[in-house]
């Protein structure tokens, strides 16, 4: 007898990563040689080695998860749904680092290697996860011809009121995330995007093997084996950001996370964490960083964006700010330009152009992802508010943090 | 290679405002103890400038107000920069911060200056521009080291800054302007043939020579390539030279790397080198070319 596991129901190799999320996934037998009963006990369980990824089982959208689940699974070919995720604590390291076993009786009938891909604080990253995601950065730049040209193109001068100074700040800067990671994990499944703790010292960081190290002009200097010494954005090589912080400490004068999350239970005052701590984090530097029309030309202010998101979901579960419906989860106002209210479309994903929209809207939608849907290719700000899909499934948007647990 | 470093010209700017500087700081006093709490408080609540008009203009004079001590006005600027990225909020100030940022431009901090000149040339500022290239077309009207202003030229460059940088490459004041301008003119794709000599020249600073193969790689790959092949077989060839040529052939040679076999020979034999980068970048290489 033999089984297939198909993890987010798709029998996609690279569909084969979990979140702290559940999973919908589903198993059905494809060779019923041996058995002779129309319905054959299967137990689900997982191997992994100890410093490796973990995950959990239940049979359906509800209930508790455990270690292991036995499905009553038909030998005619249908599917039986279960759900996977990962086991809170334990993030996977490398890729396939966890197998997911069916068995039938003692004898393995089915396996599948998957990923817990989480993302996690860049300071603590492998020296294997820093490289992957270090090569799968500049691979994605191509030395200025690759597709980060775009992700450069949509953060700009003129289309900054999109992303800034209003309510979708922190939505616009989820999806535009999301939509850059995607495009990592395209050229390897591996990869999650690190955040920046910024109220944490992060010596790891600022390596010359990691994110690079300023010269006294101001200039990042890398190790020779690092790949993004090849770094160019606009036609320039290189990197110009000098820390106006000691790196084995925190940038002074920031709020830290508890005093982030304190601002309050209603969205309206959280927002205000657009000028301290993410715009102070920004001008802890002098150099592209500091300024929001060059910022994204330094790859850290992609995590920086992912601390200030990761704050964002903290905050969501702490005061159960997932639904757009809830007014406290969110400050739509009739005053709002376009793009900042609850179901207005997202640019440049929506492509609009022209009037209150930039005059172009480079890098088309955003990108799909074979393991979650949401929040689809022209997301609005309301898609981006339930990310784990506590309140609808459909709403995962298929990634999560170390340290924020589901639901 | 070549390790001595010259000492930059300190800039005309620097020199000029020497003594007006010392001034402002003995009045001032350095850092007291309402300094401080000054300082906590713009960084605590950097959006506070957007609510009110007098909340800006307070702001504005402390960033202008030359006897103000020096850590004050530099907490003013970065409030301002942090509120800066609420853009729609910040919208009413912008035209104020820049004539402020404009303003401080040759102040006596030379931080300050820097960073004022930096903020205003990442905006494409052509008042900023002018400055940079004037000081280097003048180092008695230098506002910043060369190195500096080659640097926040590059973030938009015309053929003046080519033309500049050019001359910098040939006499350059100190190996950082070398570096620096070297870095802008990786954008012109005709100075290929300027990158090829920089990186084959051995007694060039190994950062000098990275820059070099960075833009080699992207102007003409093929070029790249074939100088990355000898500097691999070369036995006298730096080890972060050769470790920098595989990290590029690595992760953006393409197909035509993975078909060359003289290539593969050499970096094979790496893979056992004594140098760690080097056989760390050979692994890779081969790894990845699926040797």
């Amino acid at each position: 007898m033999k089984v297939e596991l198909q993890i987010n129901n798709s029998a996609n190799t690279n569909a084969r990563y979990v979140t702290w999320a559940p999973s919908p996934c589903r198993i059905r037998v494809t060779d019923p040689s041996g058995v002779t009963t129309p319905t054959v006990a299967v137990q689900i369980t997982s191997n992994s080695a100890p410093s490796a990824g973990a995950v959990v089982f239940r049979s359906g959208a509800t209930g508790a998860f455990a270690n292991s689940l036995t499905l009553q699974v038909p030998i005619n070919g249908n599917s039986v749904p279960f759900f996977v995720a990962g086991k809170f604590g334990r993030p996977s390291v490398n890729d396939g680092d966890i197998t997911v076993e069916a068995r039938s009786g003692t004898t393995l009938v089915g396996s599948v290697k998957l990923m817990v891909r989480i993302r996690k604080n860049a300071n603590s990253l492998s020296t294997a996860e820093r490289d992957r995601f270090v090569a799968a950065f500049a691979q994605l730049n191509n030395q200025g011809t690759g597709r980060f040209a775009d992700f450069r193109d949509m953060h700009v001068a003129i289309s900054l009121p999109q992303a800034h100074g209003a309510a979708g700040f922190l939505p616009w800067h989820r999806a535009y995330l999301l939509d850059l990671e995607r495009e990592l994990q395209a050229l390897d499944g591996s990869i999650a995007l690190p955040y920046w703790r910024f109220d944490q010292a992060a010596p790891n960081i600022f390596t010359r093997d990691f994110f690079g190290v300023a010269n006294a002009t101001g200039t990042v200097q890398f190790s020779a084996t690092n790949p993004l010494q090849f770094w160019r954005t606009d036609g320039v090589p290189g990197i110009s950001r000098r820390p106006l912080f000691t790196t084995s400490s925190a940038p002074p004068g920031l709020r830290n996370e508890s005093q982030t999350l304190a601002l309050g239970n209603q969205y309206r005052n959280f927002r205000t964490m657009e000028g301290n701590p993410h715009g102070s984090a920004h001008v802890s530097f002098d150099g592209w960083i500091d300024d929001p029309a060059t910022a994204p030309k330094d790859p850290l202010f992609f995590l920086l964006h992912c601390n200030v998101d990761r704050l964002w979901a903290k905050w969501q579960r702490q005061f159960s700010r997932f639904n757009p419906a809830v007014a406290a989860s969110y400050d739509s106002n009739p005053s709002n330009r376009p793009g900042h209210n609850l179901p207005d479309t997202m640019w440049p994903w929506n492509g609009v152009t022209g009037g209150t929209r930039p005059p172009t809207a480079p890098g088309g939608t955003l990108a799909s992802s074979p393991v979650a849907t949401a929040p689809g290719p022209q997301p609005q700000v309301q898609s981006c508010l339930d990310f784990q899909g506590t309140l609808n499934a459909a709403s995962r948007m298929g990634f999560d943090y170390d340290d924020v647990p589901f639901g | 290679m070549a390790t001595k470093r010259k000492v930059a010209k300190r800039p005309a700017a620097v020199r000029r405002h020497k003594r007006a500087a010392r001034a402002a700081q003995s009045r001032k006093g350095g850092v007291k103890s309402g300094a401080a709490g000054r300082i906590r408080a713009m960084a605590q609540t950097p959006l506070a400038v957007c609510e009110s008009d007098r909340k800006l203009q307070e702001t504005l004079t402390t960033l202008r107000d030359q006897t103000q001590a020096s850590s004050v006005r530099r907490a003013a600027l970065q409030m301002l920069q942090a509120a800066s990225f609420s853009t729609i909020a910040f919208e009413p100030c912008r035209g104020d911060y820049v004539a402020a940022l404009r303003a401080v431009v040759d102040d006596p901090d030379a931080e300050l200056r820097e960073r004022a000149l930096g903020i205003l040339a990442r905006e494409k500022d052509g008042f900023a521009q002018k400055k940079l290239l004037d000081g280097l077309q003048n180092p008695d009207k230098a506002l910043v080291a060369p190195e500096k202003a080659l640097q926040l030229l590059a973030n938009d460059v015309h053929a003046e800054g080519y033309a500049i940088a050019r001359a910098m490459v040939k006499n350059p004041p100190n190996p950082d302007a070398k570096r620096e301008a070297l870095r802008l003119l990786a954008a012109d794709a005709t100075a290929a043939p300027l990158f090829e000599s920089v990186l084959r020249d051995k007694d060039e600073l190994r950062e000098i020579r990275q820059v070099a193969a960075s833009a080699l790689q992207a102007l003409r790959p093929e070029k790249m390539r074939a100088h990355a092949r000898e500097m691999l077989m070369d036995k006298s060839e730096y080890d972060d030279i050769q470790a920098t040529s595989l990290t590029a052939l690595t992760h953006f040679g393409g197909e035509a790397v993975a078909q060359d076999d003289a290539l593969m020979k050499s970096v094979d034999r790496l893979s056992g080198a004594p140098s760690a980068k080097v056989k760390q970048s050979a692994r890779r290489f081969l790894q990845k070319y699926g040797r």
